[in-house]
């Protein structure tokens, strides 16, 4: 049924679109505020490179996570099976957790992480702190698209 | 899993002895110095000598950066540069090179260009201030007034020009407009001087204002120079000037052939600097000096065969650390797992006392990190990028640790990729154990598993930390408890056996009746029984080790994203080739970068928040032994 694969579709474009969001937000922090220290010391592009390149994992699970129902609904070998208006919703629910995680950890990491360029322009030597600290907002990110997986993985077709 | 044994050295010798005893120190680079503590002896007061030694250090960086800005490398070539050697002993003789008549030189011609950079600059503005006169019909040496008449040169305002064309109708003005822009006019005005101040009294009403020629102007002007003509022979001085900057940077790129020269007098120097700072730490009586610091037990024989040649002159002493003192924490790792402590020392070293935790953690480090990529492809390429690396740039210190960690990980991916994972995106079936796409509960559990075996692990230890410092009865009891608890309750859902359940709760009879330290016999046990709670952070510490699912899924999948992507792109005729090599190796590669960034940092979380919360007490100090700092040149 048309409606079905409609939800099926939004549930996927929702999970890549809220995740996007929120690394989109999340990178821009973090690059604003290297930008900041960058003026002053030009040197550390390196370094800060990947405390704003950190906040982009949750654009990439929403993406890899829509990627999974384009496979699960047959766009990529055209054999789309029927679709009930009940796996529609499924699917879309099933997208859910990787898309709002996503776009709320992406913000808040991408704040972590503005932070952290603050402290790596003082405290050079201590880079992989804020790392850490960033990771730890992130757990939420990778558990939203655990859940996401295995529901996907779960809805028969 | 201990610390290194650590001593503290005190060593008390004659004061003609104090300068050569600490470049050997420093040479040997065994003894982290601490201040004298012994209050018979003063401390040194500061010398002046390092305020020169600081002075002339810092010309020596200034030519070195100027050396590096000159030099043109690529970016591999900077990659692999290695730094000049020099050995240790002979670090004296490098200061016969005349380095101050090169630094004298140097800068004289830093300074020549910037004086004729300057002239340079002048003269551009005067050829900026000639151009919009350059239509000017007269020679500069005529723009000159005579008896009777007022021959000046002006700028006017554009709004004003009509004004300017009234007045000179009612008096005897006359002019000429010589260039015109936007917004002023650039003129030659003649007037009678008889009734110079009644105009000029007008013109000023206008915005009139006089240009002047500057006196160099006037200086070059010919008699029958026009303005053309001077901007002619200011452009020539211009190039003139232009080349003798050029032959000053020749020069100066000249002086390149001393560059290594200068970076081993600038590390020799260096380190001569250092010696004097640290001497500040010595204490001194008139004959005698006396310095303490720490040493590992292991290096005590080396450092006495160091100080052979003093051996008339000082006397050694050596002791354990009291207890109120605070001695650095030196990591002791056998070979294998060393790379490692890149992880312990991110978190930071462990107290005194406590357990050294990086042979603990690597085995699980290893295998995290390895199956967060899953990706046996990608770890063949860090291995040998990484062994690459190490072979052609032989680098040292914490680089050459991370390296060798690096090649760790890779060789573990090469192992669990193939085996749950798969090779640039196709999985090898045949040789996989588990297909983490096909069957994702199979690998959770197999990921929880290894999250609760770490948990438990770092528990035990906990426990023979607890021994250790002679808190045994709690730390058998409690901790004991949960070593017992957590399996057997595991077991008992799993089975519903009844031996397991009994097992469980003398597991927590255990917990419940030695948690709380109260003496009050009811507060304990409360006590006792709100620490049964802690159940709800083993349980969400173990949930935390799913995450080793998700990353493996997220690299897998997204290799299979870049290969199917590229099967869609070899569909476009002509270029469908071009284009798929392109999104391979370029997804693969941005797969890469990702996978190891996530995989690492996820890994190294969960030693930091699950694992070492369990039983490791940070804290300590890092050893900073006193020896050869090397910034340009590696000491041999």
């Amino acid at each position: 049924m048309a409606l079905g694969l409609t939800l099926a579709v939004l549930g996927g474009a929702l999970a890549c679109i809220l995740g996007g969001i929120g690394s989109a937000i999340g990178v821009g922090l973090a690059g604003q505020a290297s930008s900041g220290v960058m003026s002053e010391d030009p040197e550390k592009f390196g370094s800060l490179l990947l405390l704003v390149a950190l906040p982009g994992t949750q654009g990439i699970y929403g993406f890899l996570s829509a990627f999974l129902v384009i496979l699960k609904i047959g766009f990529t070998t055209g054999a789309i099976p029927k679709l009930t208006v009940f796996n529609g919703w499924q699917i879309l629910v099933a997208c859910l957790p990787v898309a709002f995680a996503g776009l709320v950890s992406g913000i808040h990491q991408g704040k972590v992480c503005a932070s952290g360029v603050y402290m790596v322009a003082k405290q050079p030597k201590d880079l992989m702190k804020p790392v850490i600290m960033a990771a730890l907002v992130e757990t939420y990110a990778v558990l939203g698209l655990l859940i996401t997986i295995l529901l996907l993985n779960g809805i028969k077709l | 899993m201990a610390l290194a044994e650590v001593e503290k050295v005190q060593v008390v010798a004659h004061s003609d002895v104090k300068m050569e005893l600490l470049s050997s120190l420093q040479e040997s680079g065994l003894i982290q110095l601490e201040e004298a503590t012994l209050e018979e002896f003063d401390l040194v007061s500061s010398s002046t000598e390092a305020t020169e030694l600081e002075h002339t250090l810092h010309r020596l960086k200034h030519a070195l950066d100027y050396f590096s800005q000159e030099e043109e490398k690529g970016f591999l070539k900077k990659l692999f540069a290695q730094k000049p050697s020099l050995p240790r002993q002979k670090r004296q003789e490098v200061l016969g090179f005349d380095y101050q008549s090169v630094l004298d030189e140097l800068e004289k011609l830093e300074a020549e260009k910037s004086e004729i950079l300057s002239e340079i600059k002048f003269l551009d503005r005067e050829r900026d201030f000639l151009y919009p006169l350059q239509e000017l019909s007269l020679p500069v040496s005529s723009v000159e007034s005579t008896d009777s008449t007022e021959i000046v040169l002006a700028s006017l305002p554009l709004s004003q020009l009509e004004n300017l064309q009234k007045l000179a109708e009612e008096e005897a003005i006359w002019f000429e407009v010589i260039h015109q822009d936007k917004r002023q006019i650039r003129l030659l005005v003649f007037y009678p001087k008889q009734e110079k101040i009644q105009i000029e009294q007008n013109l000023e009403e206008l915005d009139f204002s006089h240009v002047y020629f500057t006196e160099p102007i006037k200086s070059v002007a010919e008699p029958k120079d026009r303005v053309k003509d001077i901007m002619e022979k200011i452009g020539k001085k211009i190039e003139e000037k232009r080349e003798e900057v050029e032959a000053l940077d020749r020069a100066r790129r000249r002086l390149a052939v001393e560059r290594e020269k200068i970076m081993l007098v600038h590390d020799v120097l260096l380190n001569e600097r250092e010696k004097i700072l640290s001497s500040r730490l010595l204490g001194e009586t008139e004959r005698v000096f006396y310095l303490e610091g720490w040493i590992r037990s292991f290096d005590i024989e080396r450092l006495k065969s160091y100080l052979q040649s003093f051996s008339e002159n000082i006397q050694l002493y050596f002791r354990s650390p009291l207890p109120e003192e605070d001695p650095p924490s030196i990591l002791e790792n056998p070979k294998p797992s060393k790379p490692f402590e890149v992880v312990t020392k991110l978190y930071g070293l462990p107290q005194r006392g406590s357990l050294d935790p990086t042979l603990p953690l690597a085995p699980f480090f290893f295998i995290f990190v390895g199956l967060c990529v899953s990706e046996a492809g990608y770890g063949l390429i860090v291995t040998i990028l990484s062994l690459l690396y190490i072979k052609l740039a032989k680098p040292k210190g914490g680089l050459l640790l991370f390296l060798k960690l690096l090649t760790l990980l890779g060789i573990s991916t090469v192992i669990l990729g193939t085996l749950v994972g798969g090779w640039l995106g196709f999985p090898i079936r045949q040789l996989m154990i588990l297909d983490p796409l096909r069957d994702p509960l199979s690998f959770l559990i197999l990921a929880l598993a290894l999250g609760f075996i770490q948990v438990w692990f770092g528990t035990l230890l906990k426990l023979i930390d607890g021994l250790k410092n002679k808190l045994i009865l709690q730390s058998i009891f409690v901790q004991g408890g949960w070593l017992l608890l957590l399996p057997s309750l595991v077991l008992y859902f799993l089975t519903r056996h009844n031996f397991w359940g009994i097992l469980s709760l003398v597991g927590a009879a255990g917990i419940v009746f030695f948690a709380s330290p109260s003496r009050n016999p009811l507060a304990r046990f409360f006590g006792g029984l709100y620490s049964l709670y802690d159940i709800s952070r083993y349980l969400a510490d173990v949930l935390s080790y799913s995450r080793l699912l998700a990353l493996g899924l997220a690299t897998s999948v997204i290799a299979m994203v870049v290969n199917t992507l590229c099967q869609t792109a070899l569909d476009i005729p002509w270029i469908g080739w071009l284009l798929a090599a392109l999104i391979f190796l370029g997804g693969h590669l941005f797969n890469l970068a990702i996978s190891y960034l996530g995989g690492f940092v996820h890994s190294m979380r969960l030693q930091f928040v699950e694992f070492f919360s369990k039983f490791f007490r940070s804290g300590g100090k890092p050893f900073k032994p006193f020896e050869m700092e090397s910034k340009f040149v590696e000491f041999i």
